[in-house]
């Protein structure tokens, strides 16, 4: 039993980096832009069918570098088309319209690739366990945890020391002060959505190689995510990551007691947080509009 | 001049509505011709989109080609068959109801047919009661639709949970005694867990846990972690659709297929086809399979015939459906009358006609609780198809409905015709 829960929680780890992944980027475009990007799951699933399209020409490896960013520049399109235009009005009008694009995406990419699951193949090596006795450190898992662990990396390196992260940073303090100091905050606004959009993007491809590529696969995804930023708490990202880590560790550990409820308990955790430290665990008072 | 054009309109007037009269005359017969050669209209209340819609397109086809055969032999009673099909969505039960109420009130269809969901079936099922429309359930696997919940009006196509677990407890038991079930923790997934616990103890089998896990679950880790632990002979997983792809692909990546048994019921080529090669493998059931070991009639000409109008093979799905819109006409003609009394009752007992059938024996609807009596297919998940892209399941075992079948005493099913 010990080792059920030890396996659990190392397990809960691995899942909760990965919805830390997701949330990171629908954390950056919440903290800069003030929008709820419910679009995030599809253009997660567009990345993944991205990978899969290109897989048989550039293969895996290709895939994983390049479906990210081409989701990436689909998503600067987006912002410069539509969501820009409803920046400074109220945040249910952004949320309406990337609500109904989420629909948009789910059935574009059902029109353009089928509504049955498609199979993603991830290469052989990384598709078996490393060892017999931890079986569920599969090659794919520890190299899912490896590839969070450098976009979290180069994402924090990117905020903090170079001027588009700083400028990032500035603005979700005070944007209008950095617009007054002569930033162009439509275009730096802009980058974020697409850096937030590449985030989605990369953890397509990761989750493709661990669940059916269908049009629905953000769906499942992206409500985790927006736990994991309530958790740590709105505003701050090294919060959300570790909101994506607590809440992958107690639906893990649920999952051994009571199989049933291991997706309840992420909200469960989430009314807890609410009740006792609204502003989530590592959120500043008063830091949100 | 004003009285002249008052009298010009006057005069056209009049003749315009004598050519009207006229025309009205003439053209009466046809009118009523054209009312007695009105389609039989069959509203389809199927998922289009989420995770059923491909499960749901696929029964679709089936009913798309079955009214094209029908068509082309004359109809229903001499009547052209019209299939008006809503989206019913894979989860929201009050859309699947409000489209049957819409398919039956303002469209005024015959039939009712839905719903690859169980939980919408359900509730479908009481739709039809209540409005006594004949309807069948394709492809709603729950048990208690043709057992505690059942209904006159209600016919079903798909297999219950105890007739899976009949069919396939000796099996298992054959290959391990201790058995460790994961299932979906909704009505499918508890009618088969709940089949095959009881089947399987009768066969000299243990169940040394079971878990339900959240449709729609991603993550499988933690399952199959606790899964593993008990140290079963057989893993079985009865997930469906996107569950069953997710759950399978990460047990096969933990290596689970390689220290037991993977096995399950209910599987479907929709779902082996979503799975990378080194995932398909195991032991399951097929409700209808297109590659059947010994040449059945009928069965190359509809796999022909699907072929042709979708360009891929047909799977169970696509079987439901068919067989589905044919048992209508069928019932129809034999019963010569449209009233639901009188099709349901010809419903009961019906023996569907080999090119129907589509399988070895012949299935019939048993008249005490609406279910078809079909043949399953046993067998094996295979990486390849060996002469066929879409081969991807290999028939070891063909086990005839009857061997199966609990006695309706059993089902807790009770049929009440309006007096």
């Amino acid at each position: 039993m010990t080792q059920v829960i030890l396996f659990n929680v190392l397990n809960g780890l691995i899942v909760g980096a990965f919805y830390a992944l997701m949330a990171l980027g629908l954390s950056l475009i919440l903290n800069l832009s003030g929008v709820i990007n419910f679009a995030h799951g599809g253009f997660l699933a567009l990345g993944a069918y991205l990978a899969y399209s290109m897989a048989p020409y550039i293969g895996f490896w290709g895939g994983l570098v390049f479906a990210p960013f081409v989701t990436a520049a689909l998503g600067i399109i987006v912002e410069h088309v539509l969501i820009r235009r409803l920046y400074g009005r109220d945040p249910l009008y952004s949320l309406l319209l990337t609500f109904g694009l989420a629909y948009i995406f789910q059935d574009g990419l059902r029109y353009t690739w089928g509504a049955q699951s498609v199979p993603y193949q991830i290469p052989g090596w990384l598709a078996s366990p490393l060892s017999a006795s931890l079986f569920f450190l599969t090659g794919y898992r520890v190299f899912m945890v490896i590839i969070v662990a450098l976009a979290v990396a180069a994402l924090f390196l990117i905020l903090g020391y170079t001027r588009l992260g700083i400028r990032i940073r500035a603005g979700t303090l005070d944007l209008d002060t950095v617009s007054v100091l002569g930033v162009n905050v439509r275009v730096l606004r802009n980058l974020n959505f697409g850096l937030g959009i590449y985030l989605a993007g990369l953890a397509g491809v990761l989750a493709a190689g661990l669940l059916g590529l269908s049009p629905t696969i953000g769906d499942q995804l992206i409500m985790p995510s927006f736990v994991a930023i309530i958790v740590g708490g709105l505003g701050s990202l090294p919060g959300t990551l570790a909101g994506g880590l607590l809440i992958g560790v107690a639906a893990g550990l649920t999952a051994v007691f009571f199989p049933a409820a291991q997706e309840a308990v992420i909200y469960v955790m989430m009314a807890l947080v609410l009740l006792i430290r609204p502003n989530g665990l590592f959120g500043d008072a008063g830091r949100v509009q | 001049m004003i009285q002249l054009q008052k009298s010009t309109i006057h005069r056209r007037t009049i003749l315009k509505a004598g050519v009207a009269a006229g025309a009205l005359q003439i053209a009466a017969p046809y009118i009523v011709k054209a009312q007695g050669e009105q389609p039989i209209k069959i509203g389809v209340d199927n998922p289009l989109t989420g995770i059923y819609t491909a499960l749901g397109k696929n029964e679709n086809a089936g009913m798309a080609l079955a009214a094209e055969q029908i068509n082309a032999k004359g109809g229903i009673l001499g009547r052209k068959v019209e299939l008006l099909i809503e989206d019913s969505t894979s989860d929201k039960t009050d859309v699947a109801v409000q489209k049957a109420r819409k398919l039956i009130q303002s469209d005024k269809v015959d039939f009712l047919i839905g719903n690859v969901n169980s939980s919408q079936a359900i509730a479908i099922s009481q739709v039809a009661a209540e409005l006594k429309v004949p309807h069948i359930d394709p492809g709603g696997h729950a048990d208690v639709i043709t057992g505690s919940s059942c209904q006159w009006t209600t016919f079903r196509v798909c297999n219950t949970g105890a007739m899976q677990g009949n069919a396939m407890a000796k099996p298992l038991v054959n290959i391990g005694k201790k058995i460790y079930i994961i299932a979906q923790d909704y009505a499918f997934g508890h009618s088969l867990a709940d089949g095959l616990s009881k089947a399987a103890k009768e066969a000299g089998g243990t169940i040394v846990g079971t878990d339900f896990f959240p449709l729609g679950t991603t993550d499988y880790s933690a399952t199959l972690i606790k899964a593993r632990g008990a140290n079963p002979d057989i893993l079985v997983d009865l997930a469906a659709g996107d569950d069953g792809i997710n759950s399978l692909k990460q047990a096969v990546q933990f290596g689970i297929d390689k220290q037991l048994h993977l096995a399950g019921m209910q599987q479907e080529l929709e779902v082996l086809e979503g799975l990378p090669p080194e995932a398909r493998v195991g032991t399951w059931l097929f409700e209808w399979y297109w590659n059947q070991p010994k040449d059945v009639p009928g069965v190359a000409d509809f796999v022909a015939a699907i072929r042709k109008s979708t360009g891929k093979v047909p799977t169970a799905r696509t079987w439901f459906g068919f067989a589905a819109i044919h048992s209508f006409a069928l019932a129809a003609n034999q019963a010569k009358a449209l009233d639901a009394v009188k099709v349901c009752h010809a419903l009961e007992g019906l023996k569907l006609p080999p090119e129907v059938a589509c399988q070895p024996g012949q299935p019939f609807y048993r008249a005490e609780d609406h279910q078809l009596v079909p043949a399953v297919f046993v067998g094996h998940a295979q990486a390849k198809g060996t002469s066929d892209p879409e081969d991807l399941f290999v028939v070891d075992q063909v086990v005839q409905g009857p061997s199966f079948i609990p006695p309706v005493s059993e089902t807790g099913c009770k049929l009440n015709y309006p007096s």
